[in-house]
């Protein structure tokens, strides 16, 4: 059985009738009793109403007390699985949220309202209700129990673990799979999307296949191609031909021209040898001859004029024959004009250098001239010379001043260090001469004095602390507890044995044998304790006396130890006293040397330690400053011998220097640098005194030149112009020869003359050379003319001839012998020509216009039946031309839309659209169906599930009811049964036949029904939760054999769970006092409701 | 004798993309995406200068439906033609030979199988490499072992070209069905097959192998991962296979934990990292449907009307920007409670009898399909088939273990919710 839920105490406020009334419930069969109107149904309302909620308003259930307006309802006491609740439910008469609940844990504070569903076993109300907590009038209606969707569901939720939520599942899933989809809804979502996959489908076939009619439309596209090029080539046809025929149309006319042309013509004599042109060839012919003869008469006259020319320009000439060596002459001497000009202005430039160049000289103060100066030794070879020397000079003058440096320091260093040595030995002679490791000896020494004083004194201590420890052992010695004697005699046993004994033979006497016996065993026994705690107290005794024997011997033992220890201490302290001794001594101070003398002499001993390590640095200070002293001497000796080396090699090279100047004419003394600087202004000098000699001789070469042009140009002018030579008489040029070398002013200006006479001279010889060369060129230009005069005379006189020639040539062609036949005869070849012309003419006209020659126009005139033919051949022609070019448009036109159409296929949009669509669509369907599919089968599952559960579970319930219902009918009915299948309906059977519920008389039914609710009740308590069964006056049809049955069945069921019944019927109090119920007793409402617990 | 080929199969050209929107930037990219994944096999045969190429059925999503499909395998054939490289080609159920009358014009270096066996010869400068042998389907519905007519007529490397399922894959139609022992028994080398949209390979009993390539292009949700196709060299005898991926874009299927996520920040942070993880590769794009599991402290947030929807179009707009794009072909809740599964079944009670019944209902096929009908579902089973919807064709057993843990969760939802 599952652990419940008990009612303890019932409280109610107010409720109905009631007000204040409280019951004292527990476990076990519970009646209440009472009359009519007690309020038995209205305590079972109140039950139910704490527990699952009050009726709604209005119903008679719901038991609002009518006088006021105070809240009604009351409290429970519950006991359950997971302790006690206290359950209060109130309710407002008015009020939208009227109700209110509280649930207070065993604590007495507000818990979950969940902890009361759990308490009732998440039962539901109607469960509850129908089968927990039921009347008289609900007793018999068990069609509620049999309802599908009613408290069947429930009843099967309730019994079954894990599946409370059956009912809400089922529903849930149910609505689900609706809203998905319903077989012939259009609103779920399936359903649309289902239409919606249909109406693109519908798109998609009309669209139709694609491909296919691509494809066809292609090859109709092909084969309009090829139509298109049929007609073509016929349209190409048909336009030739009706060009053809155009153009024979519009020969025509020139076609008959030409007919009447050629017939004039026939007519004519032929004239095709007439020469073309003839009577104008014969006009112009006469007109050249009468040309010829007037040109011939002017260059007769021509000619005789040119010839007296030429014998005027054979005059003689005086030039003629010298051209050459005068224009040799003229050009020698144009050369050097400006050479000549410049002459003097060179001369006087050259003796202002040389005058210069000679003072320098004398500045330079070599005592020598121009000549000499070049005869010195200045080379390139002596000047390094003189140069190294130098360079060695100012080496050694460096090292001189370097080495003397060096000396001066040396001698400084050796100094300091002297100063420094006398110091130092002065105060090492101040400090007292003792060595650091004596001192610390004696420190040493003081230090182990004071340990060997402080060891003294401990070991004193400690002897004495020995000592004392001795005298507190050998102190009061406790004394053996006394009591050698014994507490109780031994003697005192056989005493009491025989009076024992005695009594007992007295009381024999006395009293006979049994008194005599147990007087005897008394004393016995008495004496026997006597022994006891004699040998106790004794045992007793010994125990202490062994405890104070030990403690005797330990302490001498502690005292042997003491002793032993004292004597080491005394050892030691001797020891210690050697060590002070030996370090006093060490120390230099008397062993019974205070504390006070000790510290004075370690102080002093520090101080000697100090002085003692000062001394010890100085002397090593010493030794250092001795050795530094002795390397300064040493570096002073070597500085001293550097700069007297120095010196001899200084000396020598001045020597030497002073060699090399006097070799050279230099003022000896001369410091090196200014020798070398006087040497460099003596090189310069002598360079410029020999570029002066040079221009000197240059300029004499230059003067020999320019004497011998003019000279010979003065020949020759004399010759061919004698006014020129006359005006060179004046020339100074021998005279220049002599004075060269030494310019002056007269000579100059002679000379300037002297060339401008030469220029007049050379401009006049230029004159005469001019005029002979025009002369010449003149001459040469009338021979030329004379001769070209003869050649075109020559050649005039040959075209006369021919002229002449021809024109007789061309009358004989004209055919006539005269000029007048000639002429007569031109004008009949004109008109032939033009005759001829016209002919061929229209012949081109015809072959441009037909591309046939005009035999072949005429022929094919002829074959199209003349004109006539012609032209009714042309309109039939152009009528065929013009329907084939409409055909060809038409398909044209035609391709063009197929490959519109074509193309827009290729890039389809909207096919593509909806295909995507559709395959969204199937994906959503798809996705819904199995959904939809998913749920409906869950939904299956659930629904068979339960059906299997139930009959696999219901034997249980059905069993236990027919137990029941077998019981309440005294085994009147044996079984009770649900037929399989969907008809929930309850059957009986006494084991022959079966009966349903209907066809029992109305207690059997009762009983039956109470039989099935028991077993519900039962199952639940074993599988669920044991709840209390509340029944209110259910019995009252059950004869009274049936009634105490059903009180037996309740009374048993009370033993797991709890049982409240009401009655008003005193029978059935009896009997269910006789099964031992605790009764309570309503009274009736007049009576204030009070109770009395019987 | 040293030779390459490519075995492609099932391209399903021009594909309509389904969960990729109508309007948007990467429709065009998937659109697009059978189309580039052909043209890349055909790059693929030019490289690798293959002597063939071998084409295992469904080239086309539905062969009446799409212009371009049509255009684009016979340009692309024709690239292979002017290369010197030949083509064989069979049909399958998706693009049956019933109806077409060749007007496709394709190129004459492309060998189409008939509906009757045939054999064909690969010949290079007089000597032949190898033997091809195919059979197409003449329409939809093919039930027959078709490879039970191929044989091996010599010696020499001999391949079969088919589009059939073997041992019966589940998922996919079950057209052609053959088995690994039928198709060792016909003697040939290399069986080139199509229909089932993963790669496979199976050696046969008889030294054989039989390869599924697998479709070049992933097309939904189901078809994750690379794609593509499978380059065969051939040496003396041996045999060389390389998977050779040419699919553009890449579908993921990405699981996204709640267990640990307090915020929506958190978990769009964690949804990014995964995605970003995922989708990596320099692909044309991405698609990835997003399961949540686990259960969190968003799982109640999340269990609102409207929330996923509402997350779903915000991670979408999201990712659609990122680089490489990544499409969000939908956002699912797949999170449960967290049933103990075991201790139902021992604790007994309803839920256990509930299983139970799933179970024995499981075992009957007989009481499945009655209830099936029962329930009207084969009626909706044959309306949606109408329209070209296969999934209630046959009611699936895995449906009713579904079925049962809805049920099995729907009775424990308030403790879950308490």
């Amino acid at each position: 059985m599952k652990p419940g839920l008990r009612i303890d105490t019932l409280r109610v406020r107010r409720f109905g009738h009631f007000s204040d009334l409280t019951l004292e419930l527990g476990p076990g069969l519970h009646l209440l009793y009472g009359p009519n109107e007690a309020g038995k149904s209205t305590l079972l309302a109140f039950l139910r109403a704490v527990l699952f909620g009050f009726e709604k308003r209005g119903s008679p259930e719901r038991y609002a007390p009518p006088e006021d307006d105070a809240p009604f309802g009351g409290e429970l006491r519950l006991s359950t699985g997971m302790g006690p609740l206290l359950v209060r439910r109130m309710a407002a008469p008015k009020g939208r949220k009227s109700e209110t609940l509280t649930v207070l844990g065993p604590n007495g504070d507000a818990v979950s309202e969940e902890r009361l569903k759990d308490a009732r076993g998440h039962v539901t109300r109607e469960l509850f209700f129908d089968v927990f907590a039921f009347r008289l009038e609900e007793l018999a209606g068990f069609e509620q129990l049999t309802e599908e969707r009613g408290a069947s569901e429930a009843l099967v939720a309730a019994s079954m673990r894990g599946a409370r939520r059956l009912p809400e599942a089922m529903s849930s899933l149910r609505k689900n799979a609706e809203q998905l989809y319903k077989p012939n809804g259009s609103n779920p979502e399936l359903n649309v999307k289902l239409r919606e996959l249909e109406e693109v489908q519908a798109q998609l076939r009309e669209v139709g296949n694609r491909p296919a009619l691509y494809f066809s439309k292609r090859e109709r596209l092909e084969s309009l191609g090829v139509e298109l090029g049929g007609l073509d080539s016929r349209l190409r046809e048909d336009g030739l031909e009706l060009e053809r025929l155009a153009r024979l149309e519009s020969a025509l006319g020139d076609v008959s021209s030409l007919a009447t042309t050629r017939a004039e013509l026939e007519s004519l004599p032929s004239l095709k040898t007439f020469p073309e042109g003839g009577e104008a060839r014969l006009e112009d012919a006469l007109q050249r001859s009468r040309t010829h003869r007037g040109n011939v008469a002017r260059l007769a006259e021509q000619l005789s004029f040119t010839e007296a020319e030429l014998e005027r320009l054979s005059a003689p000439s005086p030039v003629r024959g010298r051209e050459e060596a005068l224009r040799a002459a003229v050009a020698a001497y144009s050369e050097r004009s400006e050479l000549v000009r410049a002459l003097p202005a060179r001369r006087a430039a050259l003796g202002m250098k040389r005058r210069q160049v000679e003072s320098a000289l004398e500045e330079l103060g070599l005592g020598v001239d121009g000549p000499g100066l070049v005869a010195l030794d200045l080379s390139a070879g002596a000047r390094a010379g003189l140069e190294a020397l130098s360079s060695r000079l100012d080496v050694e003058e460096t090292g001189r001043r370097e080495v003397g440096g060096a000396l001066a320091r040396a001698r400084s260093e050796r100094e300091r260090v002297e100063g420094v040595l006398a110091r130092t030995e002065l105060e090492l002679a101040e400090l007292p001469d003792v060595r650091p490791a004596q001192v610390r000896q004696q420190q040493a020494g003081l230090a182990r004095m004071r340990v060997a004083r402080a060891d003294l004194e401990r070991l004193g201590e400690q002897k004495m602390e020995a000592r004392r420890r001795i005298d507190g052992l050998r102190g009061p010695v406790t004394e053996l507890p006394s009591s050698s004697s014994p507490v109780i005699p031994v003697w005192l046993v056989p005493v009491a044995a025989a009076v024992a004994v005695t009594l007992a033979v007295a009381a024999w006497l006395l009293g006979g044998t049994v008194v005599g016996v147990l007087g005897l065993v008394g004393g016995l026994v008495l004496t026997g304790l006597l022994e006891f705690a004699r040998r106790k107290v004794e045992s007793a005794r010994d125990a202490e006396r062994g405890a104070w024997e030990a403690q005797q011997q330990s302490r001498k033992q502690e005292e042997e130890r003491l002793r032993v220890e004292l004597a080491g201490y005394v050892a030691r302290e001797e020891l210690a006293r050697r060590e002070l001794l030996a370090s006093a001594t060490e120390a230099g101070l008397s062993p019974a040397a205070t504390s006070s003398d000790m510290a004075a002499r370690e102080s002093a001993l520090a101080e000697a330690l100090e002085q003692a390590g000062r001394r010890e640095s100085l002397s090593r200070e010493r030794d250092t400053l001795r050795s530094t002293h002795d390397l300064a001497l040493r570096d002073e000796r070597q500085a001293d011998e550097l700069l007297r080396g120095h010196e001899a090699r200084h000396a020598s090279l001045s020597t030497e220097l002073t060699a090399c100047l006097s070799a050279r004419c230099f003022p000896v003394g001369l410091p090196a640098q200014a020798a070398l600087a006087l040497w460099r202004d003596a090189s310069a000098l002598r360079q410029r005194w020999q570029d002066l000699v040079a221009d000197e001789a240059a300029l004499s070469a230059d003067e020999a030149a320019c004497a011998d042009v003019v000279s010979r140009l003065r020949a020759l002018a004399t010759d061919v112009a004698p006014g020129a030579t006359r005006l060179s008489e004046d020339s100074n040029l021998p005279r220049m020869e002599h004075e060269r070398g030494s310019a002056n002013a007269s000579s100059k200006e002679s000379s300037t003359a002297s060339s401008e006479s030469m220029d007049l001279v050379v401009m006049r010889v230029n004159a005469a050379l001019e005029t002979a060369r025009e002369q010449e060129t003149e001459r040469r230009a009338a021979e030329e003319r004379r001769r070209e005069l003869r050649e075109e005379k020559a050649r005039l006189d040959e075209l006369c001839r021919t002229e002449e020639a021809s024109l007789s040539a061309l009358l004989a062609e004209g055919g006539g012998g005269d000029e007048e036949t000639f002429r007569r005869r031109a004008v009949q070849a004109h008109r032939y020509a033009e005759l001829t012309h016209r002919a061929r003419e229209l012949a081109h006209r015809i072959e441009a216009r037909t591309g046939l020659s005009d035999t072949e126009a005429r022929e094919a005139l002829r074959a199209l039946g003349g004109e006539e033919g012609l032209r009714t051949v042309l309109s039939q022609v152009r009528a065929r031309h013009a329907e084939a070019q409409e055909k060809s448009k038409e398909v044209l036109t035609e391709q063009g839309a197929t490959r519109n159409q074509l193309e827009q296929w290729e890039n389809d949009d909207l096919l593509a659209r909806l295909r995507i669509q559709e395959e969204t669509l199937r994906a959503k369907v798809a996705e819904l169906a199995t959904r939809y599919a998913e749920d409906k089968l869950a939904l299956a599952l659930l629904g068979r599930a339960r059906r299997r559960f139930e009959e696999e579970q219901q034997p249980r319930v059905v069993q236990l009811a027919s137990e029941h219902f077998a019981l309440l009918t005294e085994g009147r009915y044996r079984r009770v049964f649900i037929p399989a299948g969907d008809e929930r309906e309850l059957r009986v059977s006494d084991g022959e036949r079966d009966w349903s519920a209907a066809q029992l008389s109305r207690g059997t039914r009762e009983q039956l029904y109470l039989a099935f609710r028991l077993a519900v009740v039962r199952d639940f308590g074993e599988t669920r939760s044991a709840l209390p069964l509340i029944v209110d006056d259910v019995l009252v049809n059950f004869d009274p054999g049936r009634a105490r049955s059903a009180i037996q069945l309740l009374a048993q069921l009370a033993e797991h769970q709890q049982v409240i019944a009401f009655t008003c019927h005193p029978w059935l109090r009896e009997l269910f006092e006789a099964e031992g119920a605790q009764t309570q007793t309503l009274e009736s409402r007049d009576s204030a409701a009070t109770l009395r617990a019987v | 004798m040293h030779f390459k080929f490519v075995h492609a199969a099932d391209l399903h050209l021009d594909t309509p993309f389904r969960g990729v929107a109508a309007q948007g930037p990467l429709l065009g990219r998937f659109q697009e995406s059978t189309f580039r994944a052909l043209s890349r096999i055909v790059d693929l045969c030019l490289r690798e200068r293959v002597a063939f190429l071998l084409l295992a059925g469904d080239l086309f999503e539905v062969k009446d439906r799409s212009v371009r499909a049509r255009l684009v395998l016979r340009r692309e054939l024709g690239r292979l033609h002017d290369a010197g490289i030949e083509s064989f080609i069979v049909h399958g159920n998706h693009d049956p030979l019933s109806g077409d009358t060749g007007t496709l014009g394709l190129p004459s270096s492309v060998k189409v199988f008939g509906p009757d066996w045939e054999e064909a010869e690969v010949r290079r400068e007089g000597r032949r490499l190898c033997r091809v042998q195919g059979i197409s389907y003449p329409d939809v519905e093919v039930r027959d072992d078709l490879s039970a007519r191929f044989r091996r007529t010599g010696d020499g490397f001999s391949v079969g070209l088919l589009h059939a399922n073997l041992g019966g894959a589940e998922g996919h139609a079950n057209y052609a069905p053959c088995t690994p022992a039928g198709l060792g028994s016909r003697g040939l080398d290399y069986w080139a097959l199509g229909h089932v949209h993963t790669r496979s390979e199976l050696m046969l009993p008889g030294g054989g192998v039989a390869v599924y390539p697998g479709n070049p292009q992933g097309r939904h949700a189901l078809e994750t991962g690379e794609r593509g196709c499978v380059l065969v060299e051939v040496e003396d005898g041996g045999m060389r296979r390389r998977f050779v991926p040419v699919d553009t874009v890449r579908w993921h299927r990405l699981e996204v934990s709640l267990t640990g996520v307090a915020t929506l920040d958190a978990l769009l942070g964690a949804v990014g990292e995964v995605v970003d993880v995922a989708c990596a590769r320099e692909l044309d794009g991405h698609a990835v449907r997003l399961v949540l599991t686990g259960r969190g402290p968003l799982h109640r947030e999340l269990a609102r009307p409207g929330a996923l929807v509402q997350l779903e179009a915000d991670l979408r707009a999201r990712l659609a920007q990122g680089h490489p794009p990544v499409l969000l072909e939908s956002l699912r809740d797949g999170s449960r409670p967290e049933l103990d599964w075991e201790a139902l079944q021992a604790e007994g009670g309803f839920a256990r009898t509930l299983l139970e019944e799933a179970r024995s209902l499981k075992e009957d096929p007989v009481a499945l399909a009655r209830l099936w009908e029962q329930e009207a579902l084969g009626s909706l089973g044959q309306r949606l088939k109408r329209l070209g919807v296969d999934v209630l064709e046959v009611p699936r057993m895995e449906w009713v273990s579904r079925a049962s843990l809805l049920g099995v969760e729907a009775l424990h939802e308030e403790e879950e919710g308490a």
